[in-house]
């Protein structure tokens, strides 16, 4: 029983990480352009389709190799895609720009049934195999996931606060007309967001290919659900993506046991309409709220006191 | 001779007659149904925009609504053996809740997160759909009843072609009718300036909840008429793509413009199928084409092609003069 449970958390929290990858990047072209990138989904699938099926099959590369040459070629997209959609319709009403990129995915997909076949891939070799521990038994590529999404957070973290792009990106989610008037390239701050961001969706689906094998709707439900972590975190900061990543990852997880598997993929979308309707800034929210709650009593007793 | 503008008048007249004699020389039943298939997306495009046209408020959960009305008709009929007509009670109720339940939550989220809340909307559906029991889990539901009347039933494609053609008739009278009430301004005037509207003492929650009811009522009917029509539904028709064509429709048609919607339905139900003699590429090629309509005709194929023309600069100077 304690073995099942740990397995289920060191589950969940892989895919609470993931889910916070998503959000993170979902967080980042929005701070940028103020646009969402419906496509992202398309993209992570054709991370996995450009390891696996070009890299790996075709190319007959090593995986480490394959990976690197994956995440390079997924930020030169990302620059193309930036210049051609991104940046002309920054201005545009916002509903033409996520019709565009749902179009864009639409694209990728075909594109990818024509490049790659039907058939799904699956990585030979790559993260396989499994860790016993306590009785509990956790497949290798959960632990890895882990692993990598702690790095990725990590350096996106030390970028932002550290470098000079990182912290133009920064200013720009803040006030556009602000930071074009002290000089910051807003288009350059844009094309650099989506190389980051399509690089993270590269990555995305390289550690998920062991996990849902390539196929094309390998990433709908991930690219959906980190969506809701975002709402449940607190869309626009990072530490919130993240936690709401968590708690929805290890929610579901537990909740696809208790309750049956039909509702496991309605469970998160259902909390992600609670928090919308109770607590629409979601886990900040909640903080915040329990925040005031603590400084009412202590005004309270304060006033007593005297 | 008259002008341009008198001309203009008499258009949807001239539109009407248009879908009226189409079948006489679109022949076969294929290309039949795509055009009864075409007419109910102009229904739900005619929907869809007081919401998405008027109210400028974006949602991509469309296709569940139309699919939740497909359900419910085709539950009632076949489960309980109700007549198709006494199952657009249900299905007008169900339409009913969903808008206001599907409104409420529109309040709280704005702008493109309401888009993604409603996608989220849409999967929850689907899934549901598909592993429920009940509705017939993923192989959706058979023999559904035709429409009838006294002894007729629309059971050819011509019939179901003209059923369908006189709701569609019903409900531009009654979009027509809405859009220009004292509704159809408000909803504008939440696109335009909702602080102006609050200080008119117009209740914009209110307003956002009756768009988003309008709308569910007339995609659930749309629905259901689809049912009894294909006489087999299955949970893959209402996927998160046939609700970005729903908003496609009203892009190419123009956002906001009440005649675009339809002809918008008819390009989005027929470049697939004109198309798809293409062979493998179809698919690919028709998404290309949609996303250089929408990136570069943003505002509806007919105005930028008479704006990139100038003709729309020289008619707005006449109505000036005149």
């Amino acid at each position: 029983m304690q073995g099942i449970l740990l397995q289920l958390i060191v589950s969940g929290i892989a895919m609470g990480f993931v889910y916070a990858l998503v959000a993170v990047e979902y967080t980042l072209i929005w701070n940028a352009c103020g646009l969402l990138n419906f496509s992202h989904e398309k993209i992570i699938m054709l991370g996995g389709y450009v390891f696996v099926g070009t890299c790996i099959t075709a190319l007959g590369m090593s995986n480490i190799m394959s990976a690197i040459l994956t995440i390079i070629l997924l930020g030169i997209f990302g620059a193309l895609i930036a210049v051609i959609i991104f940046i002309p319709l920054r201005n545009q009403t916002r509903l033409i720009a996520v019709v565009a990129t749902v179009m864009l995915g639409q694209i990728l997909n075909e594109a990818a049934v024509l490049v790659w076949g039907p058939v799904a891939l699956m990585p030979k070799n790559f993260l396989s195999g499994v860790f016993t521990f306590m009785g509990a038994t956790v497949a290798k590529s959960y632990v890895y996931i882990i692993i990598v999404a702690v790095i990725i957070i990590a350096l996106l973290e030390l970028f932002f606060k550290k470098t000079k792009p990182g912290k133009g990106m920064t200013c720009v989610s803040i006030n556009k007309t602000a930071s074009a008037l002290m000089g910051i390239n807003v288009k350059v701050s844009i094309v650099i967001t989506l190389i980051l961001s399509f690089m993270i969706c590269g990555v995305l689906g390289i550690i998920t290919a062991p996990i849902f094998t390539v196929k094309q709707q390998m990433a709908t439900m991930i690219a959906l659900k980190g969506f809701c972590a975002g709402v449940i975190g607190g869309f626009g900061s990072l530490p919130a993506a993240i936690a709401g990543g968590l708690v929805l990852g290890i929610v579901e997880n537990i909740a696809g046991v208790v309750l049956p598997a039909v509702f496991k993929d309605a469970v998160a979308f259902a909390l992600m309409i609670l928090f919308m309707l109770f607590s629409p800034k979601g886990l900040v929210g909640v903080r915040d709220h329990v925040r005031n709650l603590q400084e009412n009593r202590k005004q309270k007793k304060g006033k007593v006191n005297i | 001779m008259k002008t341009a503008r008198e001309w203009k008048k008499y258009f949807p007249v001239f539109l009407m007659l248009l879908l009226a004699v189409i079948p006489a020389f679109v022949t076969g039943n294929y290309y039949r149904t795509v055009c009864c298939q075409a007419m109910l997306y102009a229904i739900v495009a005619l929907g869809l925009n007081f919401i998405v046209g008027l109210s400028g408020l974006m949602t991509l959960g469309t296709a569940a609504i139309y699919g939740l009305g497909s359900y419910v008709s085709a539950l009632f009929c076949v489960k309980l053996g109700w007549n198709p007509w006494a199952a657009l009670i249900p299905v007008l109720i169900s339409g009913w809740l969903i808008g206001k339940g599907l409104g409420y939550p529109s309040l709280r989220v704005q702008g493109v997160y309401l888009s993604l809340a409603t996608i989220g909307f849409n999967e929850i559906v689907r899934n549901l759909l598909t592993n429920l029991e009940w509705t017939g889990s993923g192989t959706g539901i058979r023999n559904i009843p035709v429409y009838e009347i006294g002894g007729f039933a629309f059971d050819t494609q011509i019939r179901s072609y003209y059923l369908i053609y006189a709701v569609l008739l019903l409900f531009i009278v009654i979009a027509w009718k809405i859009v220009n009430s004292r509704w159809g301004r408000a909803f504008k005037a939440v696109k335009d300036n909702p602080d102006a509207l609050e200080v008119c003492g117009i209740n914009i929650a209110n307003v956002k909840i009756t768009a988003f009811t309008l709308s569910a009522i007339f995609a659930v009917v749309a629905g259901a008429m689809y049912a009894h029509f294909n006489r087999y539904i299955t949970p893959a028709t209402y996927t998160t793509d046939l609700s970005i064509s729903f908003v496609v429709m009203l892009i190419i048609g123009g956002l906001g413009n009440f005649w675009g919607c339809i002809y918008g339905a008819y390009i989005v139900a027929f470049l697939p199928q004109l198309l798809r003699p293409i062979g493998l590429t179809y698919k690919l090629i028709y998404a290309v084409i949609i996303m250089l309509l929408v990136v570069f005709f943003p505002n509806g194929i007919f105005h930028d092609i008479r704006r990139y023309l100038g003709l729309h600069r020289v008619l707005k100077k006449g109505g000036e003069e005149g």
